[in-house]
Parts: C-alpha cells; sequence; structure tokens
C-alpha cells in the first residue's frame, strides 16, 4: 500500500493474488509418499454470501459449474452456512486432484461473477498416519498456503506441528511467510 | 466479468481529503516560516520530541485510560474470530484483541503501523450488537488500522500542535514583555498572532479530516464485509443507546475521540465543523448509498 493510499484513505478490498492452487496437487504427492498424509477426501472453499440479487444465482451456478466438470470424476457438492454467516462449499471426492480442480472451478464461478474479493479461503482436509486431522489453508489475497492443526484444548492449535509441516514441505508449496497471517479457522465444517 | 469490484469509486472524498492535506501543508508552512524568522524554532524540537513520545507512548497509555486489557483467543473466541476473518478479506495482520469492561458501546483502534495496532471493543457493544452488526464495527476500526489513520492524524496534527505550544508559552514568556519596547517583542507578538491563526485554521481542517476519515473507515468497512446495512444498523443502535446511557464512564481523553466507531460526547450535530465524527445521518445516508451499489440499483 502506497503513501498515496494512505494519504487518501484506501478502502478497495484487495484482488486475489496470482493463483498458486495448483500446487496442491503436486505438493500431494510428498504427503503422500514422505509425510504419510492422506487426504480426507473432502475440501472446501469459504465465502462471504452477499445479499445481492444475483449472488443467488451465481452461487447456483457455481454448483452446476463444479458438477460439470466433474462428472466423470463423481465430485459431490454442499452448501453450508456457518456461525460467523459465511458459506462454504463443500466437495468430495477421492481422487485429491479432482478436489483441487473443483476447487479452483468455484473460485473461478466467484470470479468471473465479479465476486472475486468475497472469498476467504480454500480449505483441504487430511489427516496423518495416526488419523489426526490437520488442515492446508490456501489464503487467495496472499496466494500462500499455510497448516492449520487444530490442538487438544477449545480453541487451541499445535503449532509446533504445523512449524514442522512447513519445514517438511520445504519449496513445494507456496508457504505464508508472515506468521501472524496463519490465521486459524474455528469450526471447520469438514 | 460483469463488474470488477462490487462497489464504485469514492473520488469525491479522496479528493477533499487530499485537498484538506493540502491545506493543511499550506498553513503550516506559513507557521514554519514566521517561527523559524523569528528566531523561535528551538520550539519546533521542543514539540517534536515530545511529539515522537506520543508516537512510541501513547498505545499503552490510551489502552490504558480506557481500562482495555488485551484478551486472548481463549477468553474472547467468538470476538478473536471475527476479527481473524475480517484480517483475511482485508489482507491484514492480525492486529492485537482488546477488551474495555464498560456498559458503554463503543470501540476504537490505536497504533501506527497495521504490525503494532490493537483493536479494542467494549463489553456493552459485544451485548448491545448482533455479529453481523458488531463485524461491522470491527471492520470500521481494521480499516482505521489498514489506512494508518492514528498516524496520519497524529503527523497532521504535529504542527498544530507547535502552533497551541506558542500561543502557551509566548503569553507565558512573551506576554510580560509585550509592553517594554525591546526589538524581539514585536516579532514574538507576531509569532502569537500566526499561531493563533494558524491553530484555529488547521483545528478545523483537522476536524474535517477526521469526519472524511470516519467516512473512509465506514466505506473501508461495507467493502470489507460486503453489509453496509449491517454497519447503518450498528451505528443506530449505538448512538441510541448512547443517549440513554448516562456518560459517567467516559475517562477517555478527548484526542482518542477520533478513533471511536462513534464519538462519546457526541452533541446533536449543532456545531458540524468541530466535530471529530459527521453525523450520524449522513453517514447512514453514505451506507445506503453503497448498499444500492451493491445491489446494482445505482
Amino acid at each position: 500500500m502506497g503513501l498515496f493510499d494512505i494519504i487518501a484513505g484506501k478502502r478497495k478490498l484487495a484482488r486475489p493474488a496470482p493463483d498458486r492452487l495448483f500446487a496442491m496437487s503436486t505438493a500431494y504427492v510428498t504427503f503422500q509418499t514422505e509425510l504419510s498424509i492422506a487426504t480426507r477426501g473432502v475440501a472446501g472453499i469459504v465465502f462471504q454470501a452477499l445479499e445481492t440479487a444475483d449472488f443467488e444465482q451465481i452461487a447456483q451456478d457455481m454448483i452446476e459449474v463444479v458438477e460439470g466438470t466433474s462428472s466423470d470424476s463423481g465430485t459431490t457438492v454442499e452448501t453450508r452456512d456457518d456461525e460467523y454467516d459465511y458459506r462454504w462449499m463443500i466437495l468430495r471426492d477421492q481422487d485429491f486432484d479432482d478436489l483441487v480442480v473443483g476447487v479452483n472451478a468455484v473460485s473461478g464461478a466467484l470470479e468471473a461473477g465479479g465476486y472475486g474479493d468475497r472469498i476467504l479461503c480454500a480449505v483441504f482436509a487430511f489427516e496423518d498416519a495416526r488419523g489426526r486431522p490437520l488442515y492446508w489453508i490456501y489464503n487467495y489475497k496472499r496466494g500462500a498456503f499455510y497448516p492449520f492443526v487444530p490442538g487438544t484444548g477449545d480453541h487451541e492449535r499445535n503449532h509446533e506441528r504445523e512449524l514442522r509441516l512447513k519445514a517438511q514441505i520445504g519449496a513445494e508449496l507456496p508457504i505464508e511467510g508472515e506468521l501472524e497471517r496463519w490465521f486459524p479457522l474455528w469450526g471447520i465444517p469438514i | 466479468m460483469a463488474r470488477p469490484t462490487s462497489f464504485g469509486r469514492d473520488t469525491g472524498l479522496q479528493l477533499r481529503m487530499t485537498l484538506t492535506l493540502f491545506l493543511l501543508g499550506l498553513v503550516y508552512a506559513v507557521l514554519v516560516g514566521v517561527v523559524f524568522a523569528s528566531g523561535y524554532s528551538w520550539l519546533v524540537f521542543i514539540v517534536g520530541g515530545m511529539f515522537l513520545i506520543q508516537i512510541f507512548a501513547s498505545d499503552k497509555l490510551a489502552l490504558h485510560a480506557m481500562g482495555a486489557r488485551e484478551v486472548t483467543p481463549q477468553e474472547a473466541p467468538q470476538l478473536h474470530a471475527m476479527i481473524e476473518r475480517l484480517c483475511v478479506q482485508a489482507n491484514l495482520p492480525k492486529p492485537r484483541v482488546a477488551v474495555a469492561n464498560t456498559p458503554m458501546p463503543n470501540a476504537f483502534a490505536i497504533g501506527r503501523s497495521p504490525k503494532k495496532a490493537t483493536v479494542c471493543a467494549t463489553t456493552g457493544i459485544m451485548e448491545l450488537l448482533s455479529p453481523s452488526e458488531l463485524e461491522g464495527v470491527m471492520a470500521h476500526e481494521l480499516t482505521h488500522v489498514q489506512n494508518r489513520d492514528v498516524m496520519v492524524m497524529t503527523i497532521a496534527s504535529f504542527f498544530a500542535t507547535i502552533a497551541a505550544y506558542i500561543v502557551q508559552f509566548g503569553f507565558f514568556f512573551g506576554g510580560g514583555g509585550m509592553g517594554s519596547s525591546d526589538d524581539d517583542s514585536p516579532s514574538m507578538a507576531v509569532v502569537i498572532l500566526v499561531s493563533v491563526v494558524v491553530y484555529v485554521i488547521s483545528f478545523m481542517l483537522l476536524q474535517a479530516l477526521s469526519r472524511y476519515r470516519e467516512f473512509a473507515a465506514d466505506r473501508g468497512a461495507a467493502v470489507i464485509t460486503g453489509r453496509p446495512s449491517a454497519l447503518s444498523a450498528a451505528l443506530m443502535k449505538i448512538s441510541g443507546s448512547m443517549e440513554r446511557i448516562p456518560q459517567r464512564d467516559l475517562r477517555a481523553s478527548e484526542e482518542l475521540a477520533a478513533f471511536y466507531i462513534f464519538p462519546p460526547h457526541a452533541k446533536q450535530s449543532l456545531m458540524n465543523l468541530f466535530s471529530t465524527h459527521p453525523p450520524l445521518e449522513k453517514r447512514i445516508a453514505a451506507l445506503s448509498r453503497l448498499e444500492s451499489q451493491l445491489q446494482g440499483a445505482a
């Protein structure tokens, strides 16, 4: 944000950064082979559902887009509103590549409708060899991923494992550099 | 691409803000010229020093003055989660989150840069507002953080502070020597006179700037949440209860007033020129214009 933005008071939402979502597809190979982290066959994309006339139509179109792109892969789509009034499009597919493609189709449809700046993030659900959940969250505004591992207590997260995951995956994923932007997501419905 | 963004531009507001800053600069240039010509330039350095202290120490003082306390995600999970999501939307690092235990419904943001920022809500506002309304208010505060309003207002008021000091010091020192006829006296009198004029003009310009930045923050909140009407509803609720709740809890100093979501000492807009916040009706009107832009009706 430049000096003029500060002087004039910037009031625009950041546009999505260049898309690096598909880095997740390649990184997943490493997850499986080296880290024994497996997909739970589910991913979600979170956005603000605006109460405008055309938004519901666009949301409806999105579902059709995903079901269209995945007619042979068999991705299922489910919509849910969470307690913070954000909408989740939950995609289920055992094939991880199809999940990434599906998430990309949703964000693409939102952007084409002019609502790209409403996307909060995409979430991919995994579990480790012992079945404990872990998530990789993709921040569209930053074009970067970060891990999110819920801890045992209420609203606690396992920072140690998150940092270890970051080290393990190394350069394969574009990882959010600023730790204070590793925003947790509580109550993930996937 | 039907529409690149959900909202239109606000060129008018940006122009007014830039013009205000330009006028402030002009007024200040006159002051600096006169002060240096008169040989009282050491005043500038004294005030400059105090100014730096203000920038670096004011955060803690302000939080303390408000009786606010930083809260952990465990203590206020809802508030933290709400702010985290807004930060993702606004592309901001997460600020510290504080809560002030007072029934007065209000919220404010402090901190000289986004990384040092703290946003604070009172227990009163969290009880009063619905989640989506509170979200609008917190987004308003986050826009203040993003626009670095604390820094902008502090810097913009630097020379106004100097002018105020000169007026005080001037009457203290120079005022006594006014009757004697040494060569310095006329010069000091001129400095005081110019300072008074600069102070009055810059005060009004600063209040105007503060009001514009409130509009900008309202707009930013609407852009971040995509729900201008929720913020309108919040403002109406806050102003409604402001009038009912007695003001005994207001221990905050006047300088802080500019950073509240709603001015604590709101006398109904008798003197718009001297107010840090725009009148409620104008804020609601601006927000409803945004809502119609969003709905595609404008």
